[in-house]
């Protein structure tokens, strides 16, 4: 378990330079992690036994195998398309920002690959959406495996510029995906709070599933400067002469308001919420997404 | 008015700029940071904006005042103004008690422990008139040694102003050591009426010296006088000028030796010198001087530590009259101890008077041919016969010495007049034969020991002849009448025979009777010649003949000349007449009213240091004349001019000389020190070291309010910079952290 975790650290996969290997250690390295029960479809189409595992539905248990082998093995599917995932990718100015290990659009991309690379290997469709000022890159949604190659080079193939406003953004891509699916934004949600809530509004009306995955840098969380410091801003032409220790409490202050504001936002639009700090574990982006794809199956 | 102890540590003040300049500099080299979420940090700005303007600058000048506080704190500001006075400020009389006794010219390097003196007296009065109200009091050692003059301070309860340092280094640059020898008690005696009036005032009092051990021996008066003191408020400081003891010779004494002094005689002078060291020294050379021409100089070839050896030197005198002899060390430490003068009177001879009661006088005229020998030999002994009725009708005080030589009887009147010459210091030789009588000698002379006989007798026996020569008939004992004898066998003296002499009574013992001793006996045992000491004088008895009739002793054998010439110079020997004069005792004169002009004129050796002077003479209660100089403050020959009647002058001279005690320099360290000043509060400080005590302030020193404000200031600017930094209570920094997921 501990093993499997270790490939979910940034700082391990800052190494791995390629998105779509880190993707794949990301994903190897949580499944590997977990029960052995993926969630294949229940279609007629038959596909492979597999070795059986306590847990597993006695339903599936290839009875004529254990009478010639004497041996459990489970019978496993083919399921059909039933999940359409679009990636909502903040590549603004403001996620260059990072001083650990990966910057926040580093982590993002990375987050966002790893669940294409999920999704693809359960033979579910993603898309992608790259955004700054405005919609930047659209990759269709596909099943293909290959398709991750698509999606890697439109993340890599951003260029970082200001954001304004999410609602057009979030516009375009229900129009870019007009067909009803789980939508996760990843980004640092440093916009207008009204857009980012009128955004969400419009997506769930469109009868998305909305997961948010809003990634900070540890420094913007607790603001541990010390020392006379000029803070530049990324997205606005401001800078600011301060002695930050002076500041921090007054910073911190704002900040969870802010956080809060964008939490209730979510939660009244019954948007899936989940903070990521750039030196987290990447699982906690990948649990969250497949709690939310079983309660989604549940659900229907 | 606000002073302050450390001046030049007012520079410091310039290190109030530091803060600032250390903000300036953070400026300059601020961090750039490019950020994201500047909304969050322009809020926070735009909200505390004032408030941590406000907090910053406070913060800054809390640091600034901070620095201020510590300099000004180290620099010890001191209020002399009335709000010192309400605040606990007073006025400091400083007393100095300035050793300057002659073992303070102790040299080393090129410095003496007197130059550390004025050193440190001078440190201490340029730092006391940086702020003003302070009085100061200066007393050395040699002045209150002078009890007959009165004290004389230097300085005396001096207010210390800005002009104060100048005048006192003027007065100091003149000073050198006394050749004294006054200890520290004398001057203490001499300022006690000074600490006895301390109403509203400070009083501190250094003792700056050498703290000698001699000085210290008995510091019962000094301890008890110091803890009244230390009782009544007064603060003590202890200055030691001197750090170990160096070796150092002294000329302990010169006097003459025993001897006649005559006019052409050889005299033999005797030398003694000291070593204070604590290591031998070898062949010391003694420079000697008489009458101001060098003579040939004498080595001592060993004095062992600390110890003295006599050693004697002849010198001849052509001339009757007073003849200056002085000698002279080698320099060393201590310049002073190294000189000696005496003053010796010389007469042209030594009238001596020989009584003889045989008309023939023959025991006499062989006495008298044993001084006066005529020729070329000279004795220097003018031998005078008479008959005892001589004693009656004339005054003895002209002679040396008296004999009696075969006296039968004296009469009351001549009798009482030999036991008054005797008892001032006279000395009287006795030799018996036919004409005594046993009972004259025991009622009359003796008297049960009240006259000056020494011991009772019996009557004439004759001592058989000892043919064979077995054992000579002298036995000499170890006295100086024959101490030329002792040593080598001497055949002049076993060919003396003793055929007659004065049996004495059986049980009579020498030490029954004081002061009494038999110097020599015959062979039986018996005693042959008895010495007693009689008032102030001698009388030795021979208990047989001068002449060579009982005896054969002045028959052709020398040793009677020279056992007669050593007699002579016993009796005439006067050890009181020699009293040394010390430096700074007066010298007292008495004068005969009828003889000289009440008029002396003293000359000192030094007339730089010591004017002459003119003293008038008092009349004393004998009815002589005695005149006094107060002032002999250097050692060397003082002259007294006196005038006579008839108008001529006479000279005399008078030796004055160090304390030869002094030039011991045997230092006490501080923990001797400390041992013997036990229960004495005390500052003690070596000179070489000595730096100026805050507390010697006068006023109120701010320093300790200072210290209080600066720790105030400190823990305020802690406060106000925990204030305006962040510090995030624990369970909020984990929500923080745990972020809304």
């Amino acid at each position: 378990m501990n093993d499997s975790k270790r490939f979910l650290r940034p700082d391990v996969l800052k190494r791995i330079a390629r998105l779509d290997l880190r993707a794949r250690h990301v994903v190897e390295g949580f499944l590997s992690g977990r029960h052995r029960s993926p969630h294949f479809g229940q279609t007629v189409e038959f596909r492979q036994h597999r070795p059986y595992t306590p847990g597993d539905d006695l339903r599936y248990v290839d009875w004529k195998v254990w009478a010639k082998q004497d041996r459990y093995y489970v019978k496993q599917f083919e399921e059909d398309t039933n999940l359409r995932l679009t990636l909502l990718v903040d590549a603004s100015a403001s996620m260059r920002y990072g001083k650990g290990a990966m910057t926040k659009f580093e982590y993002a991309a990375t987050v966002a690959v790893s669940l294409a690379y999920l999704v693809l290997r359960q033979q579910d469709a993603v898309g992608c959406l790259t955004f700054d000022e405005g919609p930047r890159k659209i990759v269709p949604q596909r099943t293909k495996r290959n398709h991750l190659d698509s999606i890697v080079q439109a993340l890599e193939a951003s260029d970082p510029r200001h954001k304004t406003d999410l609602t057009p953004i979030f516009r375009k891509a229900a129009e870019a995906y007009p067909r009803r699916g789980m939508v996760a934004i990843v980004s640092d949600l440093l916009v207008d709070r009204e857009g980012f809530s009128r955004g969400l509004r419009l997506l769930r009306s469109r009868g998305h599933d909305v997961l948010v995955f809003h990634v900070l840098d540890d420094d913007e969380l607790d603001f541990p400067f010390s020392g006379p410091t000029r803070f530049e801003g990324l997205e606005v032409p401001l800078y600011l002469k301060c002695n930050p220790r002076a500041l921090r409490e007054g910073y911190l202050t704002a900040l969870q308001a802010y956080l809060e504001e964008v939490r209730r936002a979510c939660s009244r639009q019954h948007v899936d919420y989940t903070m990521l700090r750039t030196s987290q574990s990447l699982g906690a982006a990948l649990a969250t997404f497949l709690n939310h794809r079983l309660a989604t199956q549940t659900r229907s | 008015m606000t002073t302050f102890v450390h001046y030049p540590l007012l520079w410091g003040l310039l290190l109030v700029g530091v803060p600032v300049l250390i903000h300036w500099i953070n400026m300059l080299r601020q961090k750039r940071v490019p950020w994201a979420a500047m909304e969050f940090l322009l809020a926070s700005q735009k909200k505390h904006r004032t408030w941590i303007v406000f907090q910053q600058l406070l913060l800054l000048l809390l640091r600034m005042a901070a620095i201020a506080a510590v300099v000004l704190m180290l620099a010890q500001p001191v209020l002399q103004s009335g709000w010192g006075a309400w605040l606990g400020g007073v006025r400091t009389h400083h007393i100095v008690l300035l050793d300057d006794s002659f073992s303070m010219s102790e040299r080393w390097d090129d410095t003496s422990a007197f130059d550390q003196a004025k050193t440190v007296t001078g440190r201490l009065v340029e730092s006391l008139a940086r702020e003003g109200d302070h009085t100061f009091t200066l007393q050395r050692f040699s002045q209150a040694g002078r009890p007959v003059r009165g004290t004389q301070p230097d300085f005396l309860e001096e207010r210390v102003d800005s002009t104060f340092p100048d005048r006192l280094k003027t007065r100091l640059a003149d000073l050198r050591p006394s050749q004294t020898a006054v200890g520290p008690l004398a001057a203490m005696e001499a300022v006690a009426h000074l600490l006895g009036q301390g109403e509203g005032e400070r009083r501190i009092v250094y003792l700056v010296s050498d703290f000698r051990v001699r000085q210290w021996d008995d510091p019962g008066p000094l301890r008890k006088m110091l803890l009244d003191w230390t009782a009544a408020g007064v603060e003590v400081r202890l200055v030691q000028c001197v750090q170990g003891s160096r070796p150092n010779l002294a000329v302990r004494d010169l006097r003459p030796g025993p001897g006649t002094r005559a006019a052409g005689v050889p005299l033999f002078m005797e030398v003694t010198v000291e070593n204070f060291g604590d290591t031998p020294v070898e062949n010391v050379p003694v420079l000697i001087e008489a009458d101001g021409q060098a003579q040939p100089a004498l080595s001592i070839p060993r004095i062992p530590p600390r110890q003295a050896v006599k050693e004697r030197f002849p010198v001849r005198f052509a001339t009757a009259g007073e003849h200056r002899i002085s000698v002279r060390l080698e320099a060393d430490a201590v310049q002073d101890d190294n000189f000696r003068w005496a003053v010796i009177d010389v007469p042209a001879h030594v009238p001596v008077l020989l009584i003889d009661g045989d008309p023939e006088a023959l025991d006499a005229r062989y006495l008298s041919a044993v001084f006066a020998p005529g020729g070329p030999a000279n004795t220097g002994i003018s031998p005078r016969i008479e008959t005892p009725r001589y004693l009656t009708l004339h005054p003895l005080e002209p002679f040396q010495a008296v004999y009696l030589l075969n006296v039968d009887r004296l009469d009351r009147s001549a009798l009482a007049a030999l036991e008054q010459y005797v008892a001032a210091g006279g000395g009287v030789g006795i030799f018996l034969g036919e004409r005594s009588s046993s009972q004259v000698l025991n009622d009359e002379w003796h008297r049960q020991g009240q006259g000056l006989f020494p011991l009772p007798v019996e009557k004439p026996v004759d001592l058989p002849v000892d043919y064979l020569q077995r054992i000579p008939d002298l036995q000499l004992t170890d006295h100086p009448i024959f101490q030329v004898f002792a040593g080598a066998r001497n055949s002049f003296l076993t060919s003396v025979i003793v055929r007659r002499y004065f049996s004495v009574p059986k049980d009579w013992r020498p030490g029954a009777e004081a002061d009494v001793a038999v110097i020599a006996r015959l062979r039986n045992g018996a005693p042959l010649v008895v010495e007693r000491r009689f008032g102030r004088g001698r009388v030795v008895a021979f208990l047989t003949t001068a002449a060579p009739t009982w005896n054969n002793w002045a028959r052709d054998n020398p040793s009677f000349v020279v056992a007669m010439l050593e007699l002579q110079a016993y009796l005439t020997a006067r050890p009181t007449a020699e009293t040394p004069r010390l430096v700074g005792q007066p010298l007292e004169l008495s004068l005969d009213a009828a003889r000289y002009e009440p008029q002396v004129r003293f000359i000192t050796p030094r007339e730089d240091l010591s004017p002459t002077t003119v003293e008038e003479a008092e009349a004393a209660a004998n009815g002589q004349l005695r005149a006094t100089l107060v002032n002999t403050d250097v050692s060397g020959i003082y002259e007294a001019r006196l005038v006579r009647n008839d108008g001529r002058e006479e000279v005399r001279g008078f030796a004055v000389n160090v304390d030869p005690a002094e030039g011991d320099l045997r230092v006490l360290d501080y923990p001797e020190l400390a041992s013997r000043l036990d229960g004495v509060p005390h500052q003690f400080q070596l000179a070489s070291r000595y730096e100026y005590a805050e507390g010697e302030q006068g006023g109120y020193n701010l320093g300790t309010a200072l210290l209080c404000f600066v720790a105030v200031l400190l823990v305020a600017e802690q406060l106000l910079a925990y204030a305006a930094s962040y510090h995030p209570p624990s369970w909020q920094r984990a929500e923080v952290l745990g972020g809304g997921a």
